[in-house]
């Protein structure tokens, strides 16, 4: 429902609406039912891992995990891998990239308001947050009661990839995938041409994109949200939380877009990156990746 | 006999604050507490349904949440 | 190549492409998500889960009615969003309720016509004693298209000794502007028979005649809800249902009593006599809130139906959560209603009788109370869910308005009933 497929110049473009946002499927040919098919098939993949990961929803595992009250849960393959590509990311960001840290959501609201928490709700919030509390092992998590993992961080940029292998396996014609602002570009385009991402400037959104990149084939992630802040003595605190100190970090860059082979690694660098606070350029620049920091 | 054109307008006055209100808008993000099982309008559809019986049985109204279920000889 | 020029805060585009050797960093991350993409889509399937819900109820009308009901339902939860449940109850019924005939006990003293009412020593009133079993099966499916529609068909079939329902129902619900509301359509269709024990006396007569076979009764009813997220703790909808039903809506063994004007005593009975068609509409406003911990439901229904019954009904839950899987929930119900147009107390032996009438206290004037609570449990490790509901529920009728036949009552006709109900609950996944 809601879905839409327009043939844009010499493309197609297949609409819909998955992980809460707008998200397109371009297909650089001419038989409409092959294009038809392969947006079904993107959209059937971001519903299912939105299904399958939503801490939103009561009838998924994740939310069984998240109520296990400390018995340990065994998890499929496909939820064993994200696991483990999440410990990962742990270890790589010394502590900073932590699902865990979802719960310190109860305490921070980030409608723009001057609202900030008290240290005591955070303290009491941060005693239920940290990766290392938890036993993962041999496909069974164990998470001590109180505590929950978030895959939100993770989550459509795994759809994207998802969809995009799906797609690649069933034809050769060059494609693109878009869950709301995080792509995978399957080129290059008919004529070796290129397709063309417009990378958005938060200040700006809703004007003409300030930059455009032009990709054969790459992931392309953004972190960071304009909208999502809270002010504090005039200061924006953005929304991504330090689970060390379970504030918003220090300083980060309001957004930040990275370019890498998969919309995985565009994104968790991305999120690296915003974690690094003031740090987020020399980060970046560190990984050798193309990046855009607001 | 009723008009029911009355009971239409009863509706309609119930249901305007329940479309116009809360104008802002409540981010994806935000739904949190409201994914939880026991915000749902109708958390216990057995005991609900159970109730409707009881009642149904008792007192001369009938109904309100939804058409499913059958009759009984019990009124 | 010079990656300086790659930082864009209003200072250009970025660089060409990536260098060719990766950081450390980005060979972990690469190697970790290749593992994880790999994975083929067949195994990250989801797998269905089922789940078993168990009710038992056990309700007492002092000194009348009692109840048994076990039901058990079972849900297969599909991978992809979609739901076939299938539910069987049994009822046992046992004991007695009024049969609507006055109590005739010896008058002691009389009012004059334009006089108050003297309560005299009470006679009983009139009880029949009925034993009932009842089965009832539902099913139903629901689908969900997308992440924006869903689609919901049941069935009903039940029988019990003197009536049989059969019906099947559909509804379905769209979600608007970021799933801010959701509009719900639905609408049913019951095809019931009524087949008194004995015959089907003739209505507003001795009930010696009687009509073999059974009588149709029809009910259509259509449903359309809005429900709104007002905030992040608060849900709010409004429910309209309308219902016509069409057929036998008399109850076969209630009789009404006529009574002597000159002595007040009843002298014989009548059976009762109900149109046979109702049209029956409600509207519900309800609003669930959460508050810091805890919820707080509240609802109001406005009834009223073509046989002039109008009633209120307001009801307030308030779930206070101890720990996983264990919560108390206070519960409070009250409602009001009027008379039916046609419900009299009794008939007079010198008027005609009316077209219609009843003197059952169900479609009197009526006001009843709920007190409870609901405690939810677990017991042992297993990922089940006990609940546990306590109810009082008091009933007081009204013969207000019932005289219209010229005919007063010298008893309580209306005593208040009180009513006992417990439902043990029991649910678990696998």
């Amino acid at each position: 429902m809601g879905r839409a497929l327009v043939r844009v110049e010499d493309y197609f473009a297949g609409r819909f609406e998955a992980m809460a946002g707008p998200c397109v499927v371009l297909i650089d040919g001419d038989d409409r039912a092959e294009a038809a098919a392969l947006v079904e098939t993107a959209a059937g993949e971001a519903l299912r891992v939105e299904r399958k990961f939503s801490r939103y929803r009561t009838d998924n595992l994740v939310h069984a995990i998240n109520h296990a009250a400390g018995r340990p849960v065994e998890v499929d393959a496909e939820t064993a891998n994200l696991l483990d590509y999440a410990a990962t990311c742990w270890e790589i960001s010394g502590g900073l990239f932590d699902i865990t840290s979802g719960v310190l959501r109860r305490v921070w609201s980030f409608d723009g308001s001057s609202r900030v928490p008290s240290q005591e709700a955070i303290e009491e919030c941060r005693g239920h947050v940290g990766w290392e509390r938890v036993t993962w092992r041999e496909r069974t998590l164990t998470m001590p009661a109180g505590m929950e993992i978030d895959l939100g961080g993770l989550g459509k940029e795994y759809a994207v990839d998802r969809a995009a292998a799906l797609i690649a396996a069933r034809t050769s014609t060059p494609f693109l995938v878009n869950f709301g602002g995080d792509v995978f570009a399957a080129g290059p385009r008919r004529g070796g041409r290129t397709w063309a991402v417009g990378i958005d400037d938060p200040e700006r959104t809703g004007e003409a994109a300030l930059y455009r990149l032009d990709v054969a084939r790459a992931g392309l992630a953004t972190s960071g949200d304009a909208r999502r802040f809270v002010t504090r003595y005039g200061r924006r605190l953005g929304h991504i939380l330090d689970p060390r100190t379970g504030w918003p970090v220090a300083g980060a860059p309001r957004s930040v877009t990275v370019v890498a082979p998969t919309c995985l690694e565009a994104g968790t660098i991305a999120t690296l990156a915003c974690l690094q606070g003031p740090g987020a350029r020399d980060f970046l620049k560190e990984q050798k990746v193309q990046f855009w920091v607001f | 006999m009723r008009r029911p054109a009355g009971f239409l307008r009863l509706v309609l006055v119930l249901a305007l604050p329940v479309v116009a209100g809360g104008c802002a808008t409540v981010h994806p993000w935000d739904r949190d507490l409201l994914a939880e099982k026991r915000m749902s309008l109708n958390p216990s559809p057995m005991l609900h349904a159970i109730d409707e019986h009881i009642y149904f049985s008792k007192e001369a109204s009938m109904g309100g949440q939804d058409v499913s279920g059958g009759g009984c000889g019990c009124n | 190549m010079q990656l300086d020029a790659a930082e864009p805060e209003a200072t250009g585009p970025g660089p060409a492409q990536p260098a060719s050797s990766p950081s450390a960093l980005r060979e972990r991350l690469s190697t970790a998500a290749l593992a994880l993409l790999l994975v083929p889509a067949a195994a990250g399937a989801e797998t269905a889960t089922n789940q078993i819900d168990f009710s038992t109820l056990y309700y007492g009308e002092q000194d009348r009615t009692q109840v048994f009901e076990p039901i058990v339902r079972a849900t297969r939860l599909f991978g992809d969003g979609q739901a076939i449940s299938a539910q069987l109850g049994l009822d046992v019924i046992t004991g007695s309720s009024p049969s609507g005939a006055l109590p005739s006990g010896t008058v002691q003293t009389m009012t004059t016509p334009s006089g108050r009412l003297v309560t005299v020593p009470a006679g009983q009133i009139p009880l029949t004693k009925f034993e009932d079993h009842r089965a009832g099966l539902d099913v139903d499916w629901r689908k969900p298209w997308g992440s924006l529609v869903t689609t919901t068909v049941g069935g009903h079939a039940s029988r019990e000794k003197d009536y049989q329902s059969l019906g099947v129902n559909a509804k379905v619900s769209a979600d608007f502007d970021q799933h801010l509301f959701t509009v719900s359509a639905g609408g049913a269709f019951n095809d019931d028979s009524v087949f008194p024990v004995g015959g089907t006396p003739i209505g507003l007569s001795d009930g010696s005649e009687v009509t073999k076979g059974s009588n149709s009764k029809r009910v259509k009813s259509v449903l359309f809800g809005i429900s709104h997220v007002m905030t992040r703790r608060w849900i709010v909808s409004v429910d309209g249902t309308r219902t016509y039903e069409n057929g036998y809506l008399t109850e076969p063994y209630k009789v009404i009593s006529v009574v002597s004007p000159f002595n007040g005593l009843p002298v014989y009975t009548l059976t009762d006599n109900r149109p046979s068609s109702r049209t029956r509409s409600s509207a519900l406003l309800s609003s669930v809130y959460h508050l810091a911990n805890d919820i707080l439901c509240t609802s109001y229904r406005y009834y009223t139906d073509t046989w002039d019954v109008r009633s209120n009904t307001f009801d307030v839950k308030y779930r206070h959560d101890l720990a996983e899987g264990w919560y108390l929930e206070p519960h409070v119900r009250y409602y009001r209603q009027t008379a039916a147009s046609f419900y009299t107390i009794g008939l007079s032996t010198i008027l005609r009788p009316p077209e219609y009438a009843t003197a059952d206290y169900r479609l009197g004037r009526l006001t009843t109370l709920t007190l409870g609570a609901n405690l939810g449990f677990r017991i042992g490790d297993r990922p089940s869910q006990w609940t546990l509901r306590a109810e009082y529920i008091r009933q007081k009728g009204d013969t207000a308005g019932g005289d219209q036949n010229g005919v007063q009552s010298h008893f309580d006709l209306t005593p208040t009933i009180n009513t006992f109900t417990a439902v043990l609950g029991y649910s678990f996944n696998f």
